[in-house]
């Protein structure tokens, strides 16, 4: 199947290092500490943060530190078929651990110890990319608690295709069965905190890809930085 | 926030916020006696309502239906599947109600709420008792094939009202679902058809429709904290005063159902009366938003 046409335009009509549109709001939970609803493209997340406050499980306090919290799941309607097991299932889980471990490394959590922080994502509409857009949701929600981070996180997805990279997955180019690369950041410190890829990839390519990926995540950030209801 | 200067009242030496926090039924009573509730409102007035039709993309009908905070958002799925052999004409509705860990402080993950299970039930049997859908017009071929309606709410945000919240976001996703074109294809089987032009069988009904609906239910949950009924009740005023009232009436003002499930206060035929009023006028706003909303969507 040909992903890219030979005018150089992908499936819905983007050119290979596009990404999609970007939009975003924050505060839109109001019972949450810090929430925000994010829109890559069709894909549409909202996160919530709750914390710091009290560790629910006595068991788990941590005396130094705070505990970070993280479940991701899937509205039965996100997807194109109805998805019977939204959360529980290997893929939930997985994605949990990740956006967790991706949003601990973030936190100054040693600011607050013997609390817990728990970030709680929600996917509304699935096209591709859903663990980078709860990630980009969840650094929003984060800022938006008033959170203690070393730097934000983005992140951003790339892959290739008919011989080309391309940047933003979505749900069709996703399952085509070629490696999908997805990146983390933390833009001002300039290190990567999250690296995925699955499929087999030549190394000089897959370096292609990932720088790919990496500028990807520059652009989520200077979106941050210029929307002005991000600003404070 | 007008306190009344009681002398010998600790509320005079204590600040607002932590009075509302240290003695929240004192607080809310002193609101009370002002006929007033701490966000303003009289007390028969309900939150700020909106509704916004198609909110989820991919889903057959959606609806995002917001009572002040409290929001919802439901989306309807359709599949095709045998109908029982009790009912070759009928399709079927399954609804179900989500509350997610996002929703509310005290929701935690892998521990579902108290509230949710008791809202679907109550969302399941009104919806299916008020006689909005007729379950014949979602038979395809019968005995053979049938429509099986899922309807999803989740939950976004959980500040009071929930049922209230549910039902509207769930009416308002029926009243913008349309069904998709079916065809049979060689095996006997229902696919849907992609484009008019393309499929030489003939479809099983000619066009995306919508469905009809009957008489639309909308709700109203009221609180009853000795002589007072206060309407639309926020989580807060849910926790502190916990007897609450739901009317469910239909757009003919027919009595849908009534739910009072225990609670302290034990309330005369007086002040069901007085909830079925004030849910008569309210049922008038939200067909005037559901309308609004619908002939929205239509402009374009």
């Amino acid at each position: 199947m040909e992903f890219v046409s030979p005018e150089g335009l992908r499936l819905d009509g983007r050119r290979p290092l596009e990404m999609r549109q970007l939009r975003a709001e924050i505060g839109t939970v109001a019972k949450a500490n810090g929430s925000a609803v994010l829109e890559m493209g069709n894909t549409k997340v909202i996160a919530a943060v709750y914390g710091p406050r009290e560790v629910q499980n006595r068991s788990q306090i941590i005396n130094d530190q705070a505990l970070v919290r993280c479940e991701y799941s899937m509205a039965n309607f996100s997807t194109g078929d109805r998805m019977r097991k939204p959360k529980g299932d290997r893929r939930s889980t997985e994605i949990s651990l990740v956006i967790r471990q991706t949003m601990e490394a973030c936190i100054l959590t040693h600011l607050m110890p013997r609390s817990q922080i728990d970030i709680f994502v929600q996917v509304l509409q699935a096209d591709g990319g859903t663990r980078s857009a709860c990630i980009n949701a969840a650094t929003l929600a984060l800022a938006d608690a008033g959170i203690p981070m070393r730097d934000i996180v983005t992140s951003c997805s790339a892959g290739y295709l008919n011989s080309t990279p391309l940047l933003d997955l979505n749900y069709i180019e996703d399952s085509a069965g070629g490696p999908d690369v997805t990146v983390g950041i933390l833009p001002k410190l300039d290190k990567v905190t999250l690296l995925q890829m699955d499929a087999k990839l030549p190394v000089d390519i897959f370096e292609n890809v990932m720088g790919l990926a990496i500028e990807g995540c520059k652009a989520v950030v200077n979106y941050i930085r210029e929307d002005h209801q991000f600003k404070h | 926030m007008g306190l009344p200067n009681a002398s010998g009242d600790l509320s005079t030496e204590v600040e607002v916020d932590a009075f509302r926090r240290l003695f929240p039924l004192r607080f809310f009573e002193k609101h009370l006696l002002e006929s007033i509730r701490p966000d303003a409102r009289p007390l028969g007035r309900a939150r700020d309502t909106t509704i916004a039709l198609g909110a989820v993309a991919s889903a057959n009908g959606s609806a995002l239906a917001k009572i002040g905070s409290t929001t919802m958002l439901a989306a309807i799925k359709m599949e095709v599947m045998a109908p029982s052999m009790e009912t070759p004409d009928e399709g079927c509705i399954a609804i179900d109600f989500h509350m997610p860990p996002i929703c509310s402080p005290i929701v935690r993950p892998g521990r579902p709420a108290e509230a949710a299970p008791v809202v679907a039930k109550q969302l399941s049997d009104t919806i299916l008792s008020s006689g909005m859908i007729n379950l014949k017009e979602l038979s395809l071929v019968s005995g053979k094939a049938a429509w099986m309606a899922y309807l999803d709410i989740y939950c976004l945000d959980a500040d009071g009202a929930l049922f209230d919240a549910a039902l509207l976001a769930a009416v308002a996703a029926f009243s913008h679902l349309e069904i998709p074109v079916v065809s049979l294809n060689d095996d006997g089987k229902i696919v849907l058809s992609e484009e008019q032009g393309l499929s030489e069988r003939e479809p099983v009904n000619k066009e995306k429709r919508k469905v009809n609906l009957g008489s639309i239910p909308f709700s109203l949950t009221c609180i009853l904290h000795k002589n007072y009924i206060l309407t639309d009740p926020t989580a807060e005023e849910e926790s502190i005063m916990e007897t609450s009232v739901t009317v469910v009436l239909d757009s003919s003002s027919q009595l849908v159902s009534l739910y009072k499930p225990g609670g302290a206060v034990l309330a005369y035929t007086s002040a069901i009366q007085d909830c079925i009023a004030l849910t008569r006028q309210r049922v008038k706003e939200l067909q005037k938003i559901l309308e609004e909303a619908i002939s929205g969507m239509e402009v374009d």
